[in-house]
């Protein structure tokens, strides 16, 4: 019976998770799309219901009735799994991301993460880095040279940024004394991690972007040089899903992972903690403006080469985080 | 002998590769736009109008009587009533155009002796909005107007005739005909249409 009970909760709260995260996703789309535009001192789209916030449904609509076309040749079963790869992985790291502690409604305890495990970062990290193989497959399956490259690219990029990625968690990992992402926010209620970690901060600033394939290191779709890169061949919701996973589900579920590490989590802001906020409003709070700050990068800065994106992953930011790591045992053994 | 002066190309300081100088500069300049005013136009509801020498669409001045003295001189061999377009098929604009394709232009002697001009195509499709031809036309004829929504459903649809360009005309030259210049004045109306522009 309990069995029964734990299984209902938890498909209840997941359907919760995901159709919250497809709203938010397609509302982040919107948030994008008028940063993009008044950085350009354009509007955004404005017609679709006031100031355009009905955009993401008309989108959604428009995508989902459009003709789904596979071209002839591609490799069917890699090219249909592809924009799976890319999408299931990337949402299924909402399961390990706790958004505030538990509380009580109406005597009722609930949870407000769908489980907690003691490798939950190292399963945020396997689910972030399968989700990459979607793009390289998609890559490989489409039969074609534009998506191809785009595909290698990734792949290239990918082997220099996870190591350096691995190695920047160390340091939180180390202060908390636990994988658990539960554990690390409880950690760090009287100093946030980013004080000694302000180097593997950056790091991971750098491997998200490289991981969710935002400018300045979005080689993979590189639109001026690789026409859509892997994207190139897909239509329809199957091209939809690759934006949708990677810009926003990616995005926003990683600078949830990088609020946990480095801000604190659910804790208040220093000084700040009295205002009666909850403790989930705080946490969205911290990703949403980690979510601006990506924004404002992509929309500033240009495009790195792939050469020079492998170069500053190995003799930078791999050298960074070790030292970080350094960091980090000397402020362990001095402040205990 | 052209002179080539030769400039190093600035190294980057440690202090800015440190710190991603460059990077907080870019990104000043966004958030500073982020903050601007737009400025778009809401395209299908708002237009801009655009200024009188504008280069848009064909259109044919009428004879009414402004004609210059170059129309008077051959006005009496030309079957031409008034409200009509004042063409007198000299083929000059074919002339000058680049891409003489487009033009058809036919002219046929009346019973009387004069000259009647009985077509006037321009297929704009091929047209690329120069304005040589109506530089040539020695009557002040063959105009170019503000229209610039040229958009259609057929190619045939952006072949323009005679009668047309002869009802754009008179419809340009009731809204615009006694407006100035405004290229080189910098007057309030200029600003109001196409805001202060600054000459460099
Ligand atoms: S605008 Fe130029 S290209 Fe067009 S018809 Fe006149 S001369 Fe020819
Ligand atoms: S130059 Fe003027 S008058 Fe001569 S054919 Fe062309 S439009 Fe007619």
């Amino acid at each position: 019976m309990e069995l029964v009970g734990t299984v209902v909760v938890l498909v209840i709260k997941s359907v919760i998770f995901i159709l919250g995260m497809f709203l938010g996703a397609a509302y982040l789309t919107l948030l994008e799309r008028k940063f993009a535009g008044h950085v350009q001192q354009r509007p955004g789209p404005l017609h679709v219901g006031p100031h355009g916030f009905l955009q993401p449904i008309a989108d959604a609509l428009k995508v989902l009735t459009k003709e789904d076309l596979v071209p002839d040749n591609v490799d069917k079963v890699l090219f249909y799994l592809a924009s799976l790869m890319a999408f299931v992985p990337a949402i299924m790291i909402l399961a390990v991301v706790p958004f505030g502690d538990p509380f009580t409604i109406f005597g009722v305890e609930i949870k407000p993460y769908i489980t907690d495990i003691n490798v939950g970062l190292l399963l945020a990290l396997a689910f972030g880095s399968i989700s990459i193989y979607g793009v390289i497959f998609a890559g490989w399956a489409s039969n074609s040279k534009y998506p191809m490259i785009g595909g290698l690219r990734k792949a290239a990029v990918l082997i220099g940024y996870e190591v350096a990625l691995g190695f920047a968690l160390v340091g939180p990992i180390m202060m908390a004394g636990s994988f658990s992402l539960r554990e690390i926010v409880e950690a760090q209620q009287n100093i946030w991690f980013i004080i000694p970690n302000i180097l593997a901060f950056v790091v991971v600033i750098f491997c998200v972007l490289a991981e969710t394939g935002r400018t300045p290191f979005d080689v993979q779709e590189a639109e001026a040089e690789l026409v859509g890169g892997y994207v190139t061949e897909y239509t329809g919701m199957k091209f939809g899903l690759f934006p949708l996973a990677e810009w926003y589900i990616a995005t926003f579920v990683l600078s949830a992972i990088t609020v946990i590490l480095f801000f604190g989590g659910w804790n208040p802001i220093p000084f700040l903690g009295w205002l009666p906020i909850p403790a989930f409003v705080w946490f969205f709070l911290k990703v949403f403006l980690l979510f601006m700050f990506f924004l404002w990068v992509h929309w500033t800065l240009p495009r790195y080469r792939v050469d020079q994106i492998t170069e500053l992953a190995w003799k930078v930011m791999l050298p960074l985080a070790l030292a970080n790591i350094f960091i980090v045992a000397i402020w362990i053994i001095i402040f205990g | 002998m052209v002179k080539i002066k030769y400039v190093k190309r600035p190294e980057l300081e440690n202090r800015e590769r440190i710190f991603f100088i460059d990077f907080i500069k870019g990104m000043k300049v966004t958030l500073k736009n982020l903050f601007r005013k737009t400025v778009t136009t809401y395209y299908p509801f708002e237009k801009l109008t655009p200024p009188k020498r504008f280069r848009g669409t064909h259109a044919h001045r009428v004879k009414d009587g402004t004609e210059p003295p170059s129309f008077k001189v051959i006005e009496k061999f030309m079957d031409i009533k008034d409200g009509e377009s004042r063409c007198v098929a000299c083929y000059m604009c074919q002339q000058a155009c680049p891409v003489p394709e487009l033009f058809k232009i036919e002219a046929i002697q009346t019973e009387d002796g004069r000259k009647r001009v009985v077509r006037f195509d321009m297929n704009l499709l091929n047209c690329m909005y120069c304005g040589l031809c109506t530089e040539a036309c020695p009557v002040d004829c063959l105009i170019m107007t503000d229209i610039y929504e040229t958009a259609a459903y057929h190619r045939g649809s952006c072949v323009t005739h005679m009668e047309d360009m002869a009802e754009r005309a008179v419809d340009f030259d009731r809204r615009r005909k006694d407006e100035p210049d405004r290229i080189w004045i910098d007057d309030k109306e200029r600003s109001k249409l196409w805001g202060q522009i600054k000459w460099s």
